[in-house]
């Protein structure tokens, strides 16, 4: 079944094409990883499809239905979660208050919104930091703060932008164990990454995006050795290092 | 328990301090309703000008501490208010009470017109439409027929000081206690805060940020309509340069700011400063406009060296110690 | 037809000077994202000083354009430093702190001008005073001729600035994108300093002009700073060429108004306007601002 299809989609910024008639489509229960240059257009796209920005043409179907051009919180709403890049706490609120904000989407009580803040807490095993000023919390826990703010939300598409950049290889290590725990038949995730290990050991496809467009998508293994992502994205030494 | 960086606000404390504070406060709250039996006239209504100060401060807060817009016009719904009521009550004789309400829903209202465009857009250009707004209306308060133009309006007289005294503690008890339910307990208030701190995400964990936004902007224009209508029946007789003057929004925002924006009690510390070194200014120079000068740089202060305010100095007295054994504790842990 | 006539004369000629005002207040957006408050009370100063050079001198105040043009500059170079360290460091929302600031600067100016002139009106009286131009059918005041000359020169001179010299480029690259800007080895602190310093020294020589056209008292600066701010808006936030043209526009609306409706109706009038742009096309009539 299918979760999310972008249909041609087009946006540009004072006429640089950031994304150039991508279509993409999704299936229920996958991770879904989205490699490719700085520039290529990554962030755009999670951007598009959360309505943060709008496309100039071409469509975003979620569950097949319309939500091109919705606001960022009606999406939220549907069911699709996201982190950023660069972790966007709030930062003058506790790790459990910064996750109550997006628990308060689903839950009717103050009471209900911390009890659900505090296991998905559990889940990216933040929940001896609950307290905390965001202030004070290291790089790796403010992501996965921003995994548990996105979880909060009970998403069914989840977005992950580059959650393991700047992370030591342990911690990169403990967040592909987290993140494949969270996967379920019910939970479908998108994974922009730079770290090739993450992608391979993590997608079940991949797809490969260069001047805004798709280059290639297949199964992993096929991807990385398709001569024209190697040339764009890889580089030579990968194909020589494998 | 955990230390309170510059200016966070909402209450995580012990169970203990929650029982303890709103028992003070009712403490606070009950001497203040006995004041007037020990008071000379002259304090009664200095007195009732702190208080004024206080909810006009604090409905500041709402908008531009809590949610991090700064209203440069906000001086417009007290005059709004005052207004409101005195057409109310001269030209169509309602009840003082009633054009009270009014007065405020009318503020609300207006907040609503002028947020919906400018809400949905960065925050300067909300600071400038509604810095341009309390411009407009003194200028249409002084066209117009039925405010009286630039001679005002004269409001029938009532002159009962403890009266005043006693309704605007009640308004800006209402105040403080609508903002403490609605912004420190409630879903409202996190949502607010979240935007304040980063819009985007916010919006991205399902807030809808422009309809929060101009809710809260509505609610900060309620109350100051209010207490326009109040210090209007209180004063009798109203003109463009009294209840219409820029300086109200400057009052706001400096005692906003000395206080220490974005807590509960910041506003009220803020309105209690300025207006007693106001009235000591008075004695010294007498009626003057160098006061606009120590406003301004009082502002400029405040945002180079204490941008939390008072309240932050303050907390940060009394909690350094221990953040200081809480980061050590850490490093040991570590 | 004749009234028609000079009524757009009249709407081009405090449009040109409305550029000036708008135009380094555009650029201050553009570039360091603060939103100056205190922009009428530049003017309001400049008048000022205007009014007490002409008085001391007895010159014609244009010769002393220039040197108003530096002091202000200097005054700028001086305030700016406070200024960015308001927006910066470990401030919590730079935009907030900003904005604040530049508005207590405003009420120490508008205050520190009323304790010391008061509220008594002054005016400055140059060798054009009084007289004017015969152009096409109407006749037009020679000093607002020469305010609308000004205000076109100051243009040019700050546009050719703008996009042919070095700095210019640094300035516009800076409005940019600031940290690309800072990884090339632009001082993004020293830019701004050099932006705010000239754009004081622009705004404080029209406030000369403006003082000779108009009056000029203690709180005449909330006009212009009205002006300014519906000027960007119009133009867009932070997009300076749009500048020109919404002060024309702003001008020909005001002297529309104030010949047709009633001056006392033109701060409404734009208002209503600025309202209008804000809910259809917030990215202003030319939909190029930030």
């Amino acid at each position: 079944m299918i979760l999310l299809e972008s249909l041609n989609l087009v946006k540009s910024f004072g006429g640089v094409a950031a994304i150039d008639r991508l279509s993409l489509t999704v299936e229920k229960g996958m991770i879904l990883g989205i490699i490719g240059p700085n520039g290529s257009g990554k962030t755009t796209f999670f951007n598009l499809v959360t309505g943060i920005f709008t496309p100039d043409s071409g469509k975003v179907l979620f569950h097949g239905k319309d939500v091109t051009g919705f606001r960022p919180h009606r999406i939220a709403k549907l069911g699709i979660g996201r982190t950023f890049q660069v972790p966007a706490p709030f930062s003058k609120m506790t790790v459990l208050e910064n996750v109550m904000v997006s628990t308060f989407i689903h839950a009717r009580t103050m009471k209900m919104a911390k009890e659900q803040a505090k296991k998905i807490l559990g889940l990216v095993r933040l929940e001896e930091k609950a307290d905390q000023q965001v202030l004070n919390v290291t790089l790796e826990d403010r992501k996965r703060l921003e995994l548990a703010r996105a979880l909060g939300t009970q998403p069914s598409l989840l977005l992950l932008d580059e959650v393991m950049a700047g992370l030591t290889p342990a911690e990169v290590k403990a967040s592909i164990e987290l993140i494949r725990s969270l996967r379920t038949k019910d939970l479908t995730i998108i994974v922009v990454e730079h770290i090739m290990d993450v992608i391979l050991s993590l997608c079940d496809r991949l797809a490969v995006l260069d001047y805004g467009s798709k280059i290639a998508e297949d199964i992993p293994d096929r991807v990385v050795n398709n001569p024209e992502v190697i040339k764009a994205y890889l580089g030579e030494h990968y194909r020589a290092r494998n | 328990m955990t230390f309170q960086t510059e200016g966070a606000r909402i209450n995580h404390t012990p169970v203990i301090r929650r029982f303890t504070l709103p028992g003070l406060l009712l403490l606070f709250f009950l001497s203040l309703l006995l004041l007037p039996l020990f008071l000379s006239p002259l304090w009664i209504r200095i007195a009732t000008e702190v208080l004024m100060w206080a909810g006009l401060a604090q409905s500041w807060n709402v908008i531009g501490g809590y949610t991090g817009y700064l209203s440069f016009g906000h001086g417009a719904f007290f005059g709004v208010g005052a207004y409101a009521t005195g057409i109310l009550m001269v030209h169509l004789g309602w009840p003082f009470g009633i054009g009270l309400f009014f007065s405020g829903v009318l503020s609300a209202f207006l907040a609503l017109l002028i947020g919906y465009p400018t809400l949905r857009l960065r925050g300067a250009y909300f600071a400038i439409a509604t810095w341009a707004f309390g411009e407009l209306l003194r200028q249409v308060a002084t066209i117009l027929d039925i405010t009286g133009g630039a001679y005002g309006l004269q409001l029938p007289a009532f002159l009962n000081l403890p009266f005043f005294y006693y309704i605007m503690l009640g308004v800006t008890g209402l105040t403080y206690l609508t903002i403490y339910l609605l912004l420190e307990r409630a879903r409202f208030g996190y949502r607010l805060l979240a935007i304040r701190e980063h819009e985007e995400a916010a919006e991205m964990v399902g807030v809808d940020t422009v309809s929060i936004k101009i809710q809260a902007f509505a609610l900060s224009a309620f109350f100051p309509g209010i207490i326009g209508g109040i210090n209007a029946y209180w004063v009798t007789y109203i003109h463009p340069d009294s209840v219409l003057r820029a300086d109200i929004t400057d009052f706001m925002v400096v005692m906003a700011f000395l206080g220490g924006i974005g807590s509960l009690w910041g506003p009220f510390l803020g309105a209690v400063v300025v207006q007693l070194v106001q009235r000591v200014l008075w004695l010294v120079w007498g009626e003057g406009t160098f006061y606009l000068v120590i406003i301004g740089a009082a502002i400029c202060s405040v945002v180079l060296f204490i941008p939390n305010g008072l309240i932050g100095v303050l907390e940060g007295q009394i909690f350094k110690p221990k953040e200081a054994i809480k980061e050590l504790k850490k490093k040991v842990k570590w | 037809m004749e009234l028609l006539f000079q009524t757009v004369i009249d709407g081009l000629l405090i449009g040109g000077l409305i550029i000036v005002v708008g135009i380094g207040f555009s650029l201050c957006f553009g570039v360091m994202h603060i939103v100056d408050f205190a922009v009428g009370e530049w003017v309001m100063l400049g008048a000022y000083l205007g009014y007490l050079l002409v008085a001391y001198f007895g010159y014609d105040p244009m010769v002393f354009l220039p040197l108003i043009f530096l002091i202000f500059c200097g005054l700028g170079w001086l305030i700016y430093p406070l200024i960015y360290r308001a927006v910066s460091g470990k401030r919590h929302n730079p935009v907030i702190m900003g904005l604040v600031f530049t508005f207590g600067l405003s009420i120490i100016a508008k205050g520190g001008a009323l304790s010391i002139w008061g509220h008594h009106i002054k005016s400055i009286t140059t060798w054009l005073s009084g007289k004017s131009i015969m152009l096409g059918i109407g006749t037009v005041p020679a000093l607002r001729f020469s305010g609308f000359v000004f205000g076109i020169l100051v243009t040019i001179i700050f546009m050719i600035f703008l996009y042919k010299t070095r700095a210019g480029i640094i300035i516009r690259a800076t409005a940019q994108d600031r940290d690309t800007a800072s990884l090339m080895g632009v001082d993004v602190r020293r830019t701004g300093a050099f932006v705010y310093s000239l754009y004081a020294g622009i705004t404080g020589m029209s406030g000369v002009l403006i003082g000779s056209l108009f009056s000029i008292h203690a709180a005449m600066g909330a006009k212009y700073t009205t002006l300014a701010f519906f000027v960007v808006v119009l133009a867009g936030m932070g997009y300076v060429p749009g500048v020109i043209i919404a002060a024309l526009v702003l001008g020909l609306l005001q002297s529309f108004v104030g010949v047709y409706v009633g001056g006392r109706y033109t701060l409404a009038a734009l208002f209503i306007v600025m309202y209008g742009v804000l809910l259809i096309t917030p990215k202003g009539i030319l939909r190029r601002g930030i």
